[in-house]
């Protein structure tokens, strides 16, 4: 595990150098067990920071997502270093992102986290509704929650995010500064989950469908948390052309949720956020690990492990398979 | 139930589908005008869109025909190596590959979404692929799942 | 052009050929119910001049700023009425056309169902219409440079044509000499001149002639860019002889340890040669060749003490350190004049060649009967694969036997579906014709009989000729045979004469199968080349059957010859003319207009990604850093004059910023909807 103290020195450090503008970490929330984003513009407000299995949000987006406002004529724009934290998962973000050519690679500090897991805050808020205020700690292999001055502890594989149970990159693949020791693989993906959906018949798989996407309410909070979608004006949401309407209704979100996950073949990396900001429960990694695996099987392509190769969709290979093609 | 089967059954076979397809300009439009010129008749069920190329079709063009009220979309291009502009084709087999499974995962019959190879000079190889479609198609019923109901505005 | 859309929409009646089908009547008044359209009219024939007018008339006096024609296919008649648009002052992208013909009236005998696909495809192309948008169609220089693949009869005909109208051209060969098949021929049909005398002085010229480039023993290995700007790269194989300092003598050829032990495919194989080479006398350039296969020294690394070549060679031209050389250059059009190959005869088993010494293909029996050729002009009894004997002192060679019946089979791998070739190759009929008249000539005691299926004399001359040759007593039998095999020494030719329905079996020395014409076996390397497509023939396919037979689908690529289907010498030459004179109009006029329906990117959106980089097949695209409010970010831009339009580009683009002009999302979205509708 990271120690806290080590980690508050690095950003200390990192911070006062001239040229890095903020580092990127998480502290505690406000509420429940949550952690939260921290932006750390100065040594002082380093000391907040955290790294607990709390700490379930892909910071990566937030180099991405950051509001460019127009820069005063004359000046030029801040172009010093944005420091990050990030766990395995979010490193591969930050590949898949310089393989898009998103930044270039100094501008950014990456500041590595190799992790054992996170939780899911929703079977955490389930198992321990209503708390205030709490934390949560991996010992071992037992998460340990405390609050209220009481302490129980949960077998790891209950409260742990489903991603987690089959990340096959626990340490980050990038890193300027690993935060702590390297984390060995401890799970792999054998795509169980979504050969479980692919058997259903047609019928079953429709209504399974219909059920979820006539939940969406539109809020485009998936998009939002998503370190991939970082587009300037979203081509799903333009009036024109209009790919879809707007309006809340099965025919259009059918239509949006089969853009987005299409918008992220062969670029998703598995982190998760977008499902864990839904509100309406909305199984969105269903949909982004159908084309993950099918990525995987069919072209032997795992977004955001190389930022040298060339873009799934941009590339293609003679041999393809094509024994669907008339 | 019997009764039920029996007017699904009907439905099925008298339903005349109506399918939306892109076609590149330089094999598959040549084909099919082809078909024309040699006088092949084949199902009117198919609607054509020019594209130049079948690198052209974005996927989510199916996705956006079926919800607009097509049936079913066909995509048809070049033969691999013979695409007017090198490699379309290629990127459109890709793209299209992961649509289809995608479309087949939420619930789309993959009968729907069909993909072909047809060059300017198989117009015969044309109506073989209408009609194996258009069968295809009727065989899965009309498309229902998510298409627009709203009134158009 | 801007304000609200006034869209005309003119239905054809192409005579019946739509209206027959189609209720162009219903269609307009449907038609005119499309928000939009001013106005809707059918008329009997678009494309003629009344029907163009109309247009015109509507243009002008009803303020139109779109036209929808629904009639033929565009690949028929864009530009036609492009064209028509563009002289009433309205920008030509802002046509439609509804095919309604190709794809509909042709396909569809139900008249209901046709005029309601009828509707859709035209509502469709109005939508479309509606957000047209006027294109500019730029110019570029042209090269005035010329690249002839192929220096057969079509390929030195269009290179001299080009060549004396005062451009440069770079023909390419891949053989070490010029000619092509025609140098393989004895005489010509119908008028029996002496193929080599007409030839020849041709070959000459293009070596000679100061406008030419000629590349031999060569082969264009990449062509990139658009008509008015080809980038060639062609690898000069080497020949292992310093062609500047060969004389043609032919002291190496004869000094050659392997002289004599490798079939000459000049000859078809019946001729022989040494690993040292010219492949015939008249060979243009005179220049030798080693083949590296057969050569001992680069196959084996050893030929005896010293290769014996390189002793005999006064000039010292031959070289075993030389390497290929690779040649860039810069053409403004191509013309593909790759030529054929004759049928493999051995893919009818049932004729036994290759089994029986004496049953030969046509060109090899060409061969036989020229002057020059392995059996110095004599028709005789081959022993094929047999080793002469050595002769002893004073013995007397024993003179060939020469046949007593000669028999031709006619439509060997030509009209026959069982080996996949449905043509004809149209001079098959003609040079059997003339082959038995030499047999006649060469061994006036032999028998002569044809087994044909039909008797195609088309042409200028050969009906007179066929008439000719048959009073000169060969026999005509109608009737395919369907096995050759072998009895007491002589061949036995098993058929049906069809006329008098009798079966036969005919007796005979020799058969001359009379092979096709086939595609050759590397087309496949000029169409990675050049992306031409081919007919179902197999041969290279022209871009209009009638209208267009020399001209590709790809601006500024040409076909002349037997690469574009079976042809005798004078159709090879009228289309390499034909090639020659349609490559020299952008050169001389110096410009040429590009591709128009090209990419365009919109800077405030666009993610600076690289997709549509990648994805591009032209390098028309790359990635700018370009300042957005003060940020410097990248962006991609699209070069014009590289860009072909096929908009792989904007299907890769996640962010809809790369659009295809005249493909936008925008316009082709409302053809979806308007589609889908039932």
């Amino acid at each position: 595990m990271v120690d806290i103290t080590k980690l508050r020195d690095i950003a200390k450090e990192v911070i006062s150098r001239d040229d890095v503008r903020q580092v990127i970490g998480y502290r505690p929330g406000t509420y429940g067990f949550r952690a939260r984003p921290a932006f750390v513009l100065e040594p002082a407000d380093a000391d907040e920071l955290i790294f607990s299995p709390a700490c379930i949000n892909n910071l990566a987006t937030y180099i991405v997502i950051e509001e460019k406002l127009p820069v005063p004529r004359g000046q030029e724009p801040d172009s010093r270093k944005v420091a990050v934290m990030v766990k395995g998962c979010d490193s591969r973000a930050i590949i898949q992102q310089l393989e898009e050519k998103a930044y270039d690679r100094d501008h950014v500090l990456v500041l590595g986290i190799p992790c054992e897991g996170v939780v899911d805050m929703d079977k955490v808020n389930a198992r321990f509704p209503n708390v205030d205020k709490g934390d949560i700690a991996l010992e071992g292999d037992k998460f340990v929650i405390s609050f209220n001055g009481t302490k129980e502890e949960v077998a790891k594989d209950e409260l742990l995010a489903d991603k987690c149970k089959r990340c096959r990159y626990p340490t980050p693949l990038v890193s300027d500064e690993m935060l702590g020791d390297e984390v060995e693989r401890f799970a792999d993906d054998d795509f169980s989950d979504v050969e479980v959906l692919e058997k259903k018949s047609r019928d079953e798989k429709w209504a399974y469908w219909e059920e979820k996407f006539s939940r969406c309410a539109r809020c485009y909070a998936c998009r939002n948390a998503c370190p991939m979608c970082y587009c300037e004006d979203c081509v799903l949401t333009r009036l024109e052309p209009m790919w879809m309407r707007r309006s809340v209704d099965i025919s259009e979100n059918t239509a949006y949720h089969i853009a987005r996950a299409y918008h992220l073949a062969g670029r998703c990396i598995q982190c998760g956020a977008c499902e864990q900001a839904c509100p309406m429960d909305i199984p969105l990694m269903d949909l982004n690990r159908k084309f993950y695996k099918d990525v995987r099987e069919l072209f032997d392509y795992e977004p955001g492990t190389d930022a040298e190769q060339p873009p799934l969709l941009s590339t293609f290979s003679v041999d393809d398979r094509e024994d669907f093609i008339l | 139930m019997a009764e039920a089967t029996k007017t699904a059954e009907a439905t099925k076979t008298d339903f005349e589908p109506n399918i939306v397809a892109f076609l590149c300009n330089w094999c598959s439009y040549a084909g099919a005008d082809l078909a024309g010129t040699s006088r092949i008749q084949y199902p009117p069920n198919v609607r054509v869109i020019r594209v130049m190329c079948s690198g052209r079709v974005n996927p989510l063009f199916i996705m956006n025909a079926l919800q607009q009220g097509a049936d079913g979309v066909l995509i048809s291009g070049c033969h691999p190596g013979d695409c007017h502009y090198m490699q379309g084709n290629y990127f459109a087999r890709r793209r299209f590959n992961l649509m289809r499974n995608f479309l087949e995962y939420v619930g789309i019959e993959p009968e729907r979404v069909r993909m072909s190879w047809v060059s300017a000079s198989e117009g015969a190889k044309w109506k073989g692929v209408i009609e194996e479609v258009v069968e295809g198609i009727k065989s899965v019923g009309p498309m229902d799942s998510f298409k627009r109901r709203q009134l158009n505005w | 052009m801007n304000g609200k859309p006034r869209i005309g929409v003119y239905v054809c009646h192409c005579g019946t050929n739509i209206a027959g089908t189609v209720d162009v009547e219903e269609v307009v008044r449907f038609a005119q119910t499309i928000p939009d359209v001013t106005v809707a009219r059918n008329y009997s024939y678009m494309c003629s001049d009344p029907g163009q007018a109309l247009i015109v008339d509507d243009i002008e006096k009803m303020g139109l700023n779109r036209v929808v024609v629904a009639s033929c296919s565009p690949r028929m008649h864009e530009l036609t009425f492009r064209k028509t648009l563009n002289g009433a002052g309205l920008n030509p992208y802002f046509l439609e056309m509804a095919n309604i013909r190709e794809q509909c009236s042709w396909v569809h005998e139900d008249s209901i169902a046709a005029t309601e696909k009828s509707k859709r495809i035209i509502e469709a192309a109005v939508v479309k219409a509606r957000r047209l948008e006027a294109l500019d169609q730029k110019e570029v220089d042209v090269e005035p440079a010329t690249l002839i693949i192929g220096a057969g009869i079509a390929g030195i005909q269009a290179a001299l044509d080009i060549a004396d109208a005062g451009f440069k051209v770079y023909l390419v060969e891949k053989s070490p000499t010029v000619g092509g098949h025609m140098a393989q021929l004895d005489k010509t049909f119908p008028t029996l001149d002496c193929s080599a005398c007409i030839l020849t002085p041709k070959m000459v010229d293009v070596a000679n002639h100061p406008n030419i480039e000629l590349m031999t023993y060569s082969k264009v290995e990449d062509i990139s860019g658009y008509v008015g700007n080809f980038d060639i790269k062609v690898r000069k194989k080497t020949r292992y002889v310093d062609v500047s300092k060969c004389t043609g003598c032919g002291d190496c050829a004869s000094a050659c340890r392997q002289a004599g032990r490798f079939a000459n495919e000049f000859d078809e194989g019946m001729g022989m040669r040494g690993a040292i080479y010219l492949p015939f006398p008249q060979a243009v350039p005179a220049k030798y060749t080693v083949d590296k296969e057969s050569c001992l020294f680069l196959s084996k690394g050893k030929c005896g003490e010293t290769p014996k070549c390189l002793e005999a060679c006064q000039p010292k031209a031959i070289n075993f350190e030389l390497e290929d050389e690779i040649v860039d250059f810069k053409v403004g059009t191509i013309i593909v004049a790759t030529g054929f190959d004759v049928f493999d005869a051995t893919l009818k088993p049932e004729y036994a060649y290759g089994v029986y010494d004496n049953v030969v293909t046509a060109l090899e029996f060409e061969r036989m009967v020229n002057a020059s050729g392995p059996t110095g002009g004599k028709v005789v009894m081959l022993e094929r694969g047999k080793k002469k004997k050595k002769k002893k002192e004073g013995e007397e060679e024993e003179a060939p036997k020469v046949p007593e019946s000669v028999t031709f089979i006619q439509c060997v791998g030509s009209r026959d579906k069982s080996v996949g070739n449905e043509y004809c190759s149209r001079v098959c009929c003609m040079y059997t014709a003339k082959l038995a008249h030499l047999v006649r000539d060469k061994a006036p005691d032999a028998e002569v009989t044809v087994f044909y299926m039909d008797v195609r004399a088309f042409g200028k001359g050969f009906e007179e000729f066929y008439d000719r040759v048959r009073r000169e007593g060969v026999r005509y039998i109608r009737g395919n045979p369907s096995e050759i095999y072998r009895k007491n020494g002589k061949l036995i030719v098993r058929a049906e004469d069809t006329l008098t329905s009798t079966p036969l079996e005919h007796e005979t020395d020799m058969v001359v199968l009379s092979v096709g014409l086939c595609p050759r076996t590397d087309t496949r390397d000029v169409i990675d080349l050049l992306k031409l497509s081919q007919s179902s023939d197999l041969f290279y396919l022209e871009a209009h059957p009638k209208l267009r037979p020399v001209d590709t689908a790809s601006d500024g690529v040409y076909l002349a010859g037997v690469c574009q289907g079976p042809k005798d010498i004078p159709d090879a030459v009228a289309q390499a003319k034909g090639a020659a004179s349609a490559a020299m109009i952008p050169m001389a006029s110096g410009k040429v207009k590009v591709e128009a329906q090209t990419s365009i990117v919109d800077e405030t959106t666009c993610r600076g990604c690289g997709f549509c980089v990648e994805v591009c097949p032209y390098t028309a695209i790359e990635l700018v850093e370009i300042n957005r409010m003060g940020w410097h970010v990248k962006a991609a831009r699209v070069n014009e004059a590289l860009c072909k339009g096929c908009g792989a580009c904007a299907a890769a683009c996640l962010s809809g910023s790369i659009q295809q002009r005249s493909f936008k999302d925008l316009q082709l979205l409302p053809q979806i909807q308007a589609l889908g509708v039932k």
